[in-house]
């Protein structure tokens, strides 16, 4: 396992929208609900926040794609990510990522070249299946899923780098002459991910010389998917640097262990997208999902984990400890948990994790 | 194969038999197949619906390392489907099959309506051939070049070569297969050598139904 090098940090922004009434916790959420003024301010903040993450030196920004709900505000990262650009001079702007079963991967491809051209070669891409909810936003079967993020991520790539018109003859994606403008200003392509720890979304990622991601989950159940990549890497004949790992986790930064772990204590027990019963058991029992070929449950039940908690000596001590059973050169941070109503806790976690965290990360 | 209607024959090229199956009712469509030999394969089966299917069996080397060369089995086949009472006909060639086949639509220009080239084994990316690559520039045939996404045989990277020579041409990747493309995923492989041959450069405009409900 390589343990030298440095660690980019990376946050996850959900472009905060944050209103006094409460929300139902059902998703769909009903789009009556929506308040214009939060919307605005939610973009106008997310610009403020940003312009201080970059300031501070994390290394890339990520945004992800999650529909029909108030608790991330980015149907569309593409459209975010546009926006940020024109916001930001410096930053990495990370789409982790464009939700590729339900998308038109063509049009996923010209979109992100353009991106990467507008940002003068300051894109990352992670591409994905989604979360099992997100099969039910376009109407997606999601026994198809897997099969289509396959198909879609090699469509990607070909439109991406084949420099003369052709056709793809796919099962679920057919087109006669696919031909894009622009094409990626980083060659042959922009750094890409393939997210999951599925081990088809491995195996496909050591295929294609792509990166792997990983999430949320603990230090020694991620380490085996990316031992697992790794192994696959081998075996196509090539090994990944550190920064094609990555590591998306939710973090809980206090003055103090017990401070953190009472903001811990104070989180709601909620999963992120909670369906109903009939639904969840639906969805589950249709689309099988696994860590490396162990099975396990697509529908998360209550909160996500948060692997990082405790002060600023712990939580560097824990980036160590990811850093050896991970070998993620990337982590992909969120400082608060996304839907909380109010938004003081992140400035507080941003300020300390800047002043105190950050700097001692980069010499790990 | 049994609910395939298939005649079994052989034809005098070049002083030598060459197997040959048909299968099928409609516009001919010749199949130099290369290694796989003369046998009909479920591909064959879907394109029989629409065309009058003949696959030809490649000759065996005349000796150890003397393959046949293409422009002689060219003449052969011509003269053969001529004596035949075949007039225009479509052509397929696959993998080792593609050099008779671009040897056949220069040959017989005026009677090959069509050339449809699968996983050819043709165009070497380690080292050009100026002459090769000269005669598939000569070619006036609508041309179709398919490669698999999985080919192990050939890199995908070698399709733009055959775009970029073949005036008008057109490259389709099929996905999830092989070098036996046909093999591999014979509807896939029909509909879109079937759509070609049918409308040519026009192919590119979807007659495809999206109605889910009327």
């Amino acid at each position: 396992m390589v343990t030298s090098g440095l660690v980019k940090v990376s946050f996850f922004e959900t472009a905060r929208y944050c209103t006094p009434r409460p929300l139902p916790a059902e998703w769909p959420v009903a789009s009556g609900g929506y308040e214009a003024e939060a919307g605005a301010a939610a973009y106008r903040g997310m610009i403020e926040r940003l312009r201080c993450v970059e300031q501070m030196g994390f290394d890339w920004l990520s945004v992800s794609e999650h529909h029909y709900s108030p608790r991330i505000l980015t149907p569309s990262p593409i459209v975010a990510a546009a926006f940020l650009a024109a916001h930001l001079e410096r930053i990495t702007i990370a789409l982790l990522g464009p939700i590729v079963p339900h998308s038109n991967p063509v049009r996923v491809a010209e979109e992100l070249a353009m991106l990467d051209t507008m940002t003068a070669g300051r894109l990352v891409v992670g591409l994905l299946r989604g979360t099992a909810n997100e099969a039910m936003t376009y109407d997606l079967n999601p026994q198809e899923a897997r099969d289509r993020t396959d198909e879609g991520m090699a469509l990607i790539l070909k439109a991406w780098t084949e420099p003369e018109p052709f056709g793809w003859q796919g099962r679920h994606f057919q087109y006669r002459t696919v031909s894009i403008w622009p094409r990626p200003r980083q060659q042959p392509h922009p750094p890409t991910f393939a997210l999951g720890t599925s081990r088809e979304s491995l195996q496909f990622a050591a295929r294609h010389r792509l990166g792997c991601g990983v999430s949320y989950g603990p230090f020694e159940v991620m380490g085996r998917a990316t031992r697992y990549y790794r192994e696959e890497c081998a075996r196509h004949g090539w090994a990944p640097a550190p920064e094609q790992i990555l590591y998306r986790a939710n973090m809980l930064v206090a003055e103090t262990d017990e401070a953190a772990h009472a903001l811990l204590r104070a989180q709601s027990a909620q999963a992120p997208f909670s369906m109903r019963a009939g639904v969840r058991d639906a969805v589950a029992a249709l689309d099988a999902r696994n860590i490396a070929g162990e099975a396990r449950s697509a529908v998360v039940t209550g909160a996500l984990p948060t692997t990082f908690i405790g002060s600023p000596d712990t939580v560097v001590e824990q980036v160590r400890r990811c850093r050896e059973a991970i070998g993620a050169g990337v982590i992909d941070l969120s400082l608060h948990p996304p839907g909380a109503a109010d938004l003081a806790p992140l400035t507080r976690a941003l300020d300390l994790f800047g002043s105190k965290v950050l700097p001692r990360i980069r010499e790990i | 194969m049994s609910d395939v209607a298939a005649r079994i024959d052989a034809i005098e090229i070049g002083g030598r038999r060459l197997r040959v199956t048909e299968t099928g009712q409609g516009p001919v469509l010749i199949h130099l197949a290369g290694a796989r030999g003369s046998g009909l394969i479920p591909a064959h089966a879907l394109l029989a619906r629409r065309f009058r299917v003949l696959v030809f069996e490649s000759p065996a080397p005349l000796s150890v390392g003397a393959a046949e060369p293409p422009e002689a089995l060219a003449e052969g086949l011509a003269a053969a489907t001529q004596r035949l009472g075949i007039e225009a006909f479509d052509l397929l060639g696959t993998s080792a099959g593609a050099p008779a086949a671009v040897a056949l639509a220069r040959h017989a220009r005026e009677r090959v309506r069509a050339l449809v080239l699968e996983a050819p084994l043709l165009l070497d990316p380690a080292r050009r051939d100026e002459a090769l690559e000269h005669r598939l520039g000569e070619l006036t045939v609508p041309t179709l070049v398919l490669l698999g996404t999985e080919d192990t045989v050939l890199p995908g990277a070698v399709g733009r070569a055959y775009k970029a020579l073949i005036p008008g041409s057109h490259l389709v990747f099929v996905y999830a297969a092989g070098h036996a493309i046909a093999a591999d995923r014979p509807e896939a492989f029909a509909e879109v050598v079937g759509d070609f041959l049918e409308r040519h450069e026009a192919f590119v405009v979807s007659r495809a139904r999206s109605v889910i409900l009327p």
